[in-house]
């Protein structure tokens, strides 16, 4: 290759395209100045890589551990399992209540067998159930979470998993693999939440008159490679970060009630919900699909906003009654509904997880017992 | 940077695993022959990764060329050179109008026939835009025609013609490569040095922070929030998002084309430019030589000149630049609102023409010609208006921020963004400025090494910590 023969124009530019018309364009020139690039790039890695270094020490005292990064493509790998030979499993759908209260490791030492974790962060489950019941290689079992919040509102804060589970290319896959192999089991600061606009944004910038700061949802849990999933420490053990979780959520706590126009529209949609709920749960059940909705525990404001904008008459009982699927109310039952620990309100610590995956299996197993010895 | 990213694109890890492969196969003691082989089915590996079955239509456009160009140098009669230039071109062309612009012609008849009271209904089309085909047809494209219009001879060898149209770096997103530019490259044994392979990393470094933490992380999601909420924007914003997108937009595609070099360069390849800091353009002539040179130069090349170019009269020359400007909108997507992108950078040109003519001898000092290189930036930025919106309620929208009429809009971005549009895009254009006359290699070449190395380390640890999104090149689209 040609070095250092560029030719030029009229400044030290040097001649492209642009300045040869109609003729056929010769070899480029690319010049490598005469630098030393061994040692320059060495320097570049020993500065990236003790910066790297320093960053990941940083996020790890703030008490960050690694775990899997619960994006798309993990939850594609997850949905892959039902077409992959367990189309029998038990599947777990919902938002981020039945992702972090139910504890896979339980389930399976009281079921024999692991569940399919497809619950999904601030995401309603309808696409997901519609996916189910569009499959015929699903055969197994369904619990439904609801979360009245995002069951009711359709709100779908990882609304892409959908589209990308059907449309992933082969080298989303691989890439997956290589990042849950090489990257992600080691680096604590791989996560959203400490990626760089994400931390930048979250300081105390000045607020601009009309338009408020407002506060995202910060790290709430840790993931296993199987989605198991599970409340992060920090949010027991540290009171600051826990009332900030709070004061989160509160935002959504709306202090002024719906207008006649608004309230039209929430109906409209909360309609819209169940309805297309009873249509996919008609076809699973025709393939002898067992399915269960199961509202898990909230608390505090949580629950009070949640009983104010969602009361379970016209939410919860009209789901069960339109369905015609039984339920699970953690209200209902004692061995729900007192001695866990929800930090935040929303979600239980994990050791709360475990005892709740506990009993909530042994209620569904006593309840809704399966024909045939089969175990849910 | 992101580790499992969209497709096998340049900033995924699957990206990084793929090219240190292709970096080992290369570097081995192996026959060029054999070497040709192994990029040659990297590069098939590479398309492949994102949707196997359009592979096919690289292939179908690698042998249609090759048997046209074929026909085209043993072709006797003028009319039988014709008719191989033009299969070369129907195909190629037939290709992109069915994938890229059928279901947009479908609407447009479908409105037509309305206007006319016909109730015509077209049946439901969900074509898929293969990656990367207005790239490729284009690059295959010119290597026909550059043999019918005999600047050129057809490649020696199928491999090298094949590799000259899939060699990977280029494939999906340009530089729109000319076969004289890759082919003789391939023809000669080449080995990768030392000083090629680390100042490629460099430019891929160079690259990855433009589209990773300049595009992705500091500015895509100013522009998202002004044109893809609905809302209307007020003058501050609806000016941000608007800057933030003319960042956005270069620091993405000027990023992949310098990563593409710079890959290219690691394996001992030379690329051409792509961009030379247009935002210090002074006129709209100037612009077009410093945005995509590859895509710029080939419109000119295949279509300007062919239409009369200037050298048949006025009339003719404006007719030339309007219609290459056009069908050059067009390209960018199967929309009006490229279209009329394309539309206003043709207005310009030939007001621009129109002022030559007449202030001729007019000859401005620095400041002048720093008051018509912002003027030049100001109205490109009004053109990104139409490229960036969806459909043109939202770059009427906008477009009424901008001038003042959306009184009373809430304000849209908040002050992370502010600060961070402002800062960046004043350094970009800044940097534009400084660079005008300068390329990267002769600056490097003054810079004191260590500075050079802590920049270079810096730019990767920023890269790492973004956590990109693996967002796929907004030029994937087109």
């Amino acid at each position: 290759m040609p070095s250092s023969t560029s030719s030029s124009r009229s400044g030290s530019a040097r001649l492209t395209a642009a300045d040869r018309p109609g003729i056929a364009q010769p070899v480029p020139e690319r010049d490598v100045p005469a630098r030393p690039w061994p040692r320059m790039l060495l320097a570049a890695l020993l500065l990236a890589t003790a910066l790297t270094g320093g960053w990941e020490w940083y996020w790890r005292d703030f008490g960050a551990v690694p775990g899997y990064r619960d994006d798309d493509a993990l939850w594609a790998r997850q949905r892959r399992r039902i077409d992959a030979g367990e189309g029998d499993a038990t599947v777990l759908l919902g938002a981020s209540r039945t992702f972090f209260d139910i504890q896979l490791p339980v389930w399976e030492k009281l079921s024999g067998r692991r569940p399919i974790q497809l619950g999904l962060d601030g995401t309603s489950p309808l696409f997901a159930l519609e996916d189910l019941a569009n499959d015929p290689e699903f055969q197994g079992r369904l619990i439904v979470g609801v979360a009245p919040d995002v069951f009711f509102t359709g709100f779908e804060y990882m609304g892409t998993v959908g589209p990308y589970w059907r449309k992933e290319s082969p080298s989303q896959r691989v890439g997956k693999w290589l990042s849950m192999h090489f990257v992600e089991p080691y680096l604590a600061f791989y996560d959203p939440d400490f990626a760089l606009f994400t931390v930048l944004r979250r300081q105390p910038w000045p607020e601009r008159p009309g338009r408020p700061n407002g506060m995202d949802v910060r790290k709430l849990s840790v993931t296993e490679a199987d989605r198991n999933n599970y409340l992060w420490r920090k949010l027991e053990i540290d009171r600051d970060y826990r009332d900030m979780a709070r004061s989160v959520w509160a935002q959504d706590f709306h202090p002024t009630p719906p207008t006649p126009k608004e309230r039209a529209e929430s109906q409209r949609v909360l309609d819209q919900q169940i309805s297309r709920a009873a249509t996919a749960i008609t076809r699973l059940r025709a393939r002898g699909v067992p399915v269960l909705f199961v509202r898990d525990p909230s608390d505090g404001d949580y629950l009070a906003f949640e009983n104010r904008d969602f009361p379970r008459k016209s939410t919860w009982d009209l789901l069960l009654k339109r369905t015609g699927v039984p339920g699970i109310h953690f209200e209902d039952y004692p061995e729900l509904r007192t001695g866990y620990d929800l930090p935040e309100w929303s979600h239980m610590t994990r050791l709360s997880a475990e005892r709740y995956t506990a009993e909530l299996y042994r209620i569904i197993e006593h309840e809704q017992a399966l024909p045939g010895g089969k175990r849910w | 940077m992101t580790f499992a990213g969209v497709d096998l694109v340049f900033n995924t890890l699957t990206f990084v695993a793929f090219f240190a492969i292709v970096l080992l196969l290369h570097s081995l003691p192996l026959a060029w022959n054999t070497r040709k082989v192994n990029l040659l089915l990297a590069s098939y590996v590479f398309y492949a990764a994102w949707n196997p079955p359009f592979i096919l239509l690289l292939w179908i456009s690698t042998v249609v060329d090759w048997y046209a160009a074929q026909g085209l140098v043993h072709a006797k009669k003028p009319a039988a050179r014709k008719a191989w230039m033009l299969l070369s071109v129907v195909a190629n062309l037939g290709m992109l109008l069915y994938f890229k612009y059928g279901t947009f012609l479908l609407e447009n008849f479908t409105v037509l026939m309305a206007s006319f009271g016909v109730d015509y209904h077209a049946p439901k089309f969900d074509i898929v835009l293969p990656v990367g085909i207005s790239f490729y047809t284009f690059a295959t494209m010119s290597y026909t025609l550059d043999v019918y219009l005999r600047r050129a001879q057809p490649a020696r060898n199928f491999l090298d013609y094949a590799l000259f149209v899939t060699f990977f770096p280029h494939l999906v997103a340009g530089p729109i490569m000319r076969p004289t530019e890759l082919v003789p490259q391939f023809e000669v044994p080449r080995r990768m040095n030392l000083r090629q392979l680390c100042f490629g990393l460099g430019l891929m470094t160079l690259g990855l922070f433009n589209k990773v933490v300049l595009a992705d992380t500091f500015l895509a999601g100013a522009a998202e929030r002004v044109y893809d909420r609905g809302q209307a924007p007020g003058m501050l914003d609806a000016w941000l998002g608007t800057l933030a997108f003319s960042g956005q937009i270069f620091c993405d595609f000027a990023g992949y084309s310098t990563t593409a070099i710079g890959a290219a360069l690691c394996l001992g390849f030379a690329m051409p430019d792509n961009f030379r800091f247009p935002y210090a353009a002074i006129g709209f002539s100037d612009f077009w030589r410093r945005w995509h040179i590859t895509l710029s130069s080939w419109l000119r090349d295949y279509l300007y000149i062919p239409l009369g170019g200037n050298r048949h009269g006025p009339a003719r020359t404006y007719f030339a630049l309007m219609g290459t400007m056009l069908l050059g909108g067009l390209w960018h997507g199967a929309a009006w609102t490229f279209v009329v992108w394309g539309g206003l950078h043709g207005s310009y040109l030939m007001a621009e023409r129109k002022l030559r003519e007449r202030f001729l001898s007019v000859e401005l000092g620095p400041l002048g010609l720093l008051a018509v290189g912002l003027l030049t930036y100001l109205l490109v930025n009004l053109t990104w208006v139409f490229f960036r919106a969806k459909d043109f309620p939202i770059a009427w929208q906008v477009l009424r921020g901008m001038t003042g009429f959306n009184g009373g809009a809430k304000p849209m971005l908040s002050t992370i963004f502010i600060v961070s549009v402002s800062c960046i895009v004043t350094l970009l254009v800044s940097t534009h400025w400084y660079m005008r006359e300068r390329t990267l290699e002769s600056v490097l070449a003054r810079v004191p090494p260590v500075v050079v190395g802590l920049l270079w380390g810096f730019m990767g640890f920023a890269i790492v910590i973004s956590q990109g999104r693996g967002n796929a090149f907004i030029y994937f689209q087109f």
